[in-house]
């Protein structure tokens, strides 16, 4: 760069009186032999008058600092106002939820409930339980099912508490018709199998729900539900009895392995915990999701 | 000679009333945040108004920063002067309530902020130099007016100037340069050149 170039940058600076002392002296050096210098400094003169002049009669508005404080305190939420604000997200969550969803849930979880009653098997609850879950789960978010998923993410409330919220709600509620059906079955079991019977859904229920959600952030509803689903019914296929399609004897110890996964309450709680933690890591890039989700 | 790079390293270090003000804010000390806006409040709203050249958008910005101000007060760290530190927070507001706003009707003069222009009969009196500069900066990008109501008023140094804005020394160069020329091709429109501003 040279000399003129040099000067000619520092220019709205020395107008500007921000140099110092011995630049100074070198721009003013500079400014006597070089007639294109002084025009630039003669426009910039002009326009620090011009933003002086158009500033001078500004004053800040006096009641910004009061204003500014009212929001800070209004953010710092006490027990009882944190308490009713989550109230009101998870009632307006609630209300944004597919409003299908809890009628189909319980009609599922009835049926499921009737079948094993109508056949004496307890297990048709354990494996209704999941599907039911998951399915709702997975449409929990997504602008194929939120038509007010832009606003909700426009709005102060994070991405990840809306769907936090949402969650909440509906596995509260899933985990409601499933207890219910589960009492049903009070009229063909003794009460003492009841906790085994829950025990026997509730793991895999949240695995496969966490599963379903965090599948369908990433890949969309379709893609969720088929996975979710094929993995969960993969269990139950008859391997041994699959004649010519029968996998290889060196599967065996890995079907195993999957299908005492599923019976492992301690390893699915603690899968749908590290499920969880991702969600939400999820919930918070919205931009991702919805490219993914359209696809 | 190494007038340029002599300049750029000449970085306000010591501390001052602000810097002060936004330690005693990072305690929770409401009133050093009204000690704060006291003191450059009115320069606050000045950047704010100039980027946003609504009256409106500039206080909702300008609320907005006083919040991120409390907000991060504790992330203050004394490594420039605090006005600079504060013009960064106030950019980056008012270019986000930008981002939120429609753009200005065509018709500007209603979006006019009070005071900037004088009165009809005062406008009159007024230079053919004021009114020309006036257009001209009217009709530089948000980003141009900021570096220049930085350097000009807010009286930056070129790399405060860059710190605030968010973007390299040779941005700043190249918008000042833009601005200039912008302004010149005004003033030739009209038949006027940089001499008759003196």
């Amino acid at each position: 760069m040279n000399e003129h170039a040099k000067i000619s940058d520092l220019l709205p600076f020395y107008s500007a009186g921000r140099l110092d002392e011995e630049i100074r002296r070198e721009v003013e050096q500079h400014l006597a032999g070089c007639a294109g210098c002084r025009s630039d400094l003669a426009l910039w003169l002009a326009v620090k008058s011009e933003v002086a002049q158009a500033n001078r009669p500004l004053s800040a508005p006096p009641a910004l600092p009061d204003l500014a404080l009212q929001q800070i305190h209004h953010t710092r939420l006490g027990p009882g106002a944190a308490f009713r604000r989550a109230c009101q997200l998870l009632f307006a969550q609630a209300m944004l939820v597919q409003r299908e969803m809890w009628p189909a849930c319980a009609a599922t979880m009835a049926i499921g409930a009737i079948v094993a009653l109508l056949s004496d098997r307890i297990e048709v609850i354990s494996l209704v339980a999941p599907l039911v879950a998951a399915s709702s789960l997975a449409s929990l978010s997504g602008p194929d099912f939120d038509p007010a998923l832009e606003l909700a993410l426009a709005t102060p409330t994070s991405p990840w508490k809306v769907l936090l919220a949402r969650l909440s709600i509906v596995s509260a509620y899933n985990l409601l018709l499933a207890l219910a059906a589960t009492l049903a079955l009070l009229v063909i079991v003794p009460p003492g199998l009841l906790g085994t019977i829950i025990l026997g859904w509730l793991a895999p229920m949240s695995f496969l729900s966490a599963l379903a959600l965090l599948l369908s952030l990433w890949i969309g509803y379709k893609y969720a539900i088929a996975i979710a689903y094929g993995l969960w019914l993969a269990q139950y296929v008859p391997y041994q009895s699959l004649g010519m399609w029968m996998v290889s004897p060196a599967w065996q110890p890995i079907i195993a392995a999957y299908q005492q996964f599923w019976r492992s309450p301690a390893l699915l709680f603690l899968s749908s915990i590290v499920l969880f933690g991702m969600i939400l890591w999820s919930a918070n890039r919205p931009v991702s999701r919805l490219s993914q989700s359209t696809g | 000679m190494v007038l340029l790079e002599a300049h750029l390293s000449r970085v306000a270090t010591s501390p001052d009333a602000e810097s002060e003000q936004i330690q005693r804010i990072a305690t929770g000390d409401e009133n050093a945040l009204r000690e704060l806006y006291a003191a450059c409040g009115q320069r606050l709203y000045a950047y704010a108004l100039r980027i946003t050249g609504d009256p409106a958008a500039a206080e909702e910005a300008l609320q907005e920063s006083l919040v991120a101000v409390w907000q991060g007060a504790r992330s203050f760290r004394r490594q420039g002067r605090a006005i600079s530190w504060l013009l960064g927070i106030v950019h980056h507001k008012a270019l986000n309530t930008l981002r939120g706003r429609p753009l200005l009707p065509l018709d500007e003069e209603e979006n006019e902020p009070p005071g900037e222009l004088p009165p009809p009969d005062e406008l009159a009196a007024a230079s053919e130099r004021r009114r020309l500069l006036h257009a001209g900066l009217r009709q530089l990008s948000a980003e141009h007016r900021a570096v220049l109501e930085l350097v000009f008023y807010q009286g930056l140094s070129m790399e405060e100037t860059a710190a605030v804005t968010g973007c390299p020394v040779g941005t700043v160069k190249s918008r000042l340069n833009a601005a200039k020329a912008s302004l010149r091709g005004v003033l030739s429109r009209q038949g006027f050149n940089e001499e008759d501003l003196l």
